[in-house]
């Protein structure tokens, strides 16, 4: 039974996903309890799977009993089953909370938008799980494809900006295809761990590097690195408020961690093209992106757009953490991106109900919200310390262990980008908070209980996890450095 | 300089991939209207996919399905099914992609009357 637990946390989405629709064309409002049911099965499982993990080390599951190579294989291993908690717990909440901003954002298209959803999380499975190179392709494209329909959900502007998301998605699976095709031709296989016996070897042969090239810039495009981000502010700023935080805290997260395995997984961290290790390139763009990511948003004015930033910018800050070259960076980046999902989630939320509830979309308007809840500012003053890294919460940790791998490393570029990405972050949350508290109009209008039950679950639960995550990152940090952390690191 | 154009020139299916992925690149740069800018994603995406085959192409190979010989099986003597399969695979998702991107430009059509970027973005103002 639990060898089979990586593909029915897969399944579970999945067959709801088929059916809903049709339960939904009789039965309009079973659409959402259907939905909830397989996402907290989905989440159920995982904690089993990660308990199992743990006690019983890595699970390999083969598809219809064709062995590793010639079959497709599933890799359930310490850093599958703890991102599988995350993605199902984060999906679950981020559902809790559509509740609330469906009915005004969806266009009463309600049942596709659950449909759409369960696709969108079952595919990210499977892109956690997959060691095929090809398997995860078909996963990234199904993911892509529920990304584009979701944030066109509402129609008006937002089409556009799902037309532009389309665009360079696909372009960005071709660019992802093609290296795939690199790296078959060149080896002859597509398994992950029959790569990682063959590609080391090969890393002079320029099919080999054309198509580590093409493999990062396609999944580039996917996690939003910075010169290829173009279609993320728009997408997320434009989607309704029901599907941002799931794009904004799971998909780029799930592309960054596609890249993870292969660069940690088939290609080795000590790879070295032409006497420059691949690494250090890897943590120069993360560099990059954190700092302008940080620029960017700072420049913002309007309030989901400059999340959106953020999350670019803390994209850079985990590509720096995971290609410090050791396993304190590695857990540090790794640990960081699953605060990194929480914090992105909580933010969405906060920007959803903002706007939903209480018309708040831009800076100008931030400072109505004091008025009207004192929760939502504290949950909104628990963000800003973890965004920018305050102890005790999970963002601070998470930089905490990026600076000490640096540190560890001999790395002072890398020190300096983190650095000065969190003052960047520090300014424009104070930013927000100096709208918040300075604007002068905090008149009671709404009452505070006029917040519907789903919104205060969703968001208390990210705020308690924020802190939950800094007091309990020993063992979090303890298990990425034992258990989840990459050969030869 | 000569060895590389001899190279490629002997190459002319990896030749012909290199051209429609530059022109369809081209294609989804440099054209305004929305439709056009998806013929060329689908050309790019179609190169690929010729990449896929024409790295799989052998001359006197037949169809991978296990005949019983006399002395075994020959397995130079069958063309690599692997790279169709891909192929194949990677055909669906993109009529997947087909699907959707054409219904966003019909309602993006239905929306704002015209297909012309500039036209949309101006309307979006």
């Amino acid at each position: 039974m639990s060898d089979h637990l990586p593909v029915l946390m897969f399944l579970s989405p999945l067959m709801t996903a088929i059916v809903l629709p049709v339960v939904g064309l009789a039965r309009r409002a079973w659409s959402r309890p259907l939905a909830l049911a397989a996402v907290s099965v989905m989440a159920v499982l995982s904690l089993i799977n990660l308990v199992v993990v743990v006690n019983h080390g890595t699970i390999r599951y083969t598809f219809s009993g064709w062995a590793a190579p010639l079959g497709i294989e599933w890799v359930d291993d310490g850093l599958a089953s703890l991102l599988m908690v995350t993605v199902s717990v984060l999906s679950l909440l981020a559902m809790i909370h559509a509740g609330f901003a469906e009915p005004s954002s969806l266009g009463g298209r309600v049942v596709p938008y659950y449909a759409l959803i369960l696709l969108l999380i079952a595919s990210l499975t499977g892109i956690v799980f997959a060691a095929d190179l090809f398997n995860v392709f078909v996963f990234l494209e199904v993911a892509a494809l529920a990304g584009y329909a979701l944030v066109g959900v509402e129609g008006g502007k937002s089409l556009v900006s799902a037309f532009r998301y389309l665009i360079l998605g696909t372009l960005g699976s071709s660019l992802y295809l093609l290296g795939v095709a690199y790296f078959y031709a060149a080896t002859g296989t597509l398994n992950m761990m029959d790569l990682a016996e063959r590609v080391p070897a090969l890393l002079l042969s320029k099919a080999v590097v054309g198509g580590l090239i093409f493999l990062f810039l396609g999944l580039g495009i996917k996690m939003a690195v910075v010169p290829l981000h173009g279609w993320l502010p728009d997408a997320y700023t434009h989607a309704p408020d029901a599907v941002s935080p799931f794009l904004a805290s799971l998909v780029t997260k799930v592309a960054l961690i596609a890249w993870v395995r292969i660069m940690f997984w088939v290609v080795g961290p000590n790879a070295e093209i032409e006497h420059v290790p691949v690494l250090i390139l890897l943590e120069e763009v993360g560099a990059i992106a954190a700092v302008v990511g940080a620029v960017l948003a700072l420049t913002q004015t309007e309030l989901k757009r400059m999340f959106a930033y953020g999350g670019i910018s803390h994209i850079g800050l985990i590509l720096i953490g995971v290609s410090l070259g050791n396993a304190t960076g590695f857990a540090g980046g790794v640990f960081y991106l699953i605060n990194d999902a929480v914090m992105q989630a909580a933010l969405f939320f906060l920007a959803g109900v903002a706007g939903v509830r209480y018309g708040v979309r831009t800076l100008e308007d931030v400072g109505r919200v004091r008025g009207y809840s004192p929760w939502m500012t504290g949950a909104l003053i628990i963000m800003a310390m973890s965004m920018v890294g305050f102890p005790p919460t999970g963002g601070f940790f998470g930089k905490w262990y990026i600076i000490l791998g640096a540190l560890e490393a001999r790395n002072y570029l890398a020190v300096g980008a983190v650095v000065l990405a969190t003052l960047l972050t520090l300014a424009y949350w104070i930013k927000i908070l100096e709208r918040v508290f300075h604007s002068g109009r905090p008149s009671s209008v709404a009452s505070p209980l006029d917040l519907p039950i789903s919104l205060k679950v969703s968001v208390g639960t990210v705020s308690a996890a924020i802190i939950l995550l800094g007091l309990g990152s020993d063992p979090i940090i303890w298990f990425l450095r034992t258990v989840a952390v990459p050969p030869g690191l | 300089m000569v060895d590389l154009l001899e190279a490629w020139l002997l190459r002319p299916n990896f030749l012909a991939f290199v051209i429609l992925f530059l022109w369809g690149l081209y294609i989804m740069v440099a054209r305004h209207n929305l439709v056009k800018k998806l013929i060329g994603l689908y050309i790019v995406q179609t190169s690929v996919l010729l990449f896929f085959i024409a790295l799989s192409a052998k001359t006197g190979a037949t169809v991978p399905v296990l005949v019983p010989a006399a002395d075994g099986i020959q397995a130079a003597a069958y063309a690599n099914p692997l790279p169709h399969v891909l192929t194949l695979t990677a055909i669906v998702v993109q009529v997947a992609t087909l699907g959707v991107s054409l219904a966003l430009v019909a309602v993006i059509y239905r929306t704002y009357g015209t297909l012309d970027e500039e036209d949309i973005l101006k309307k979006l103002e």
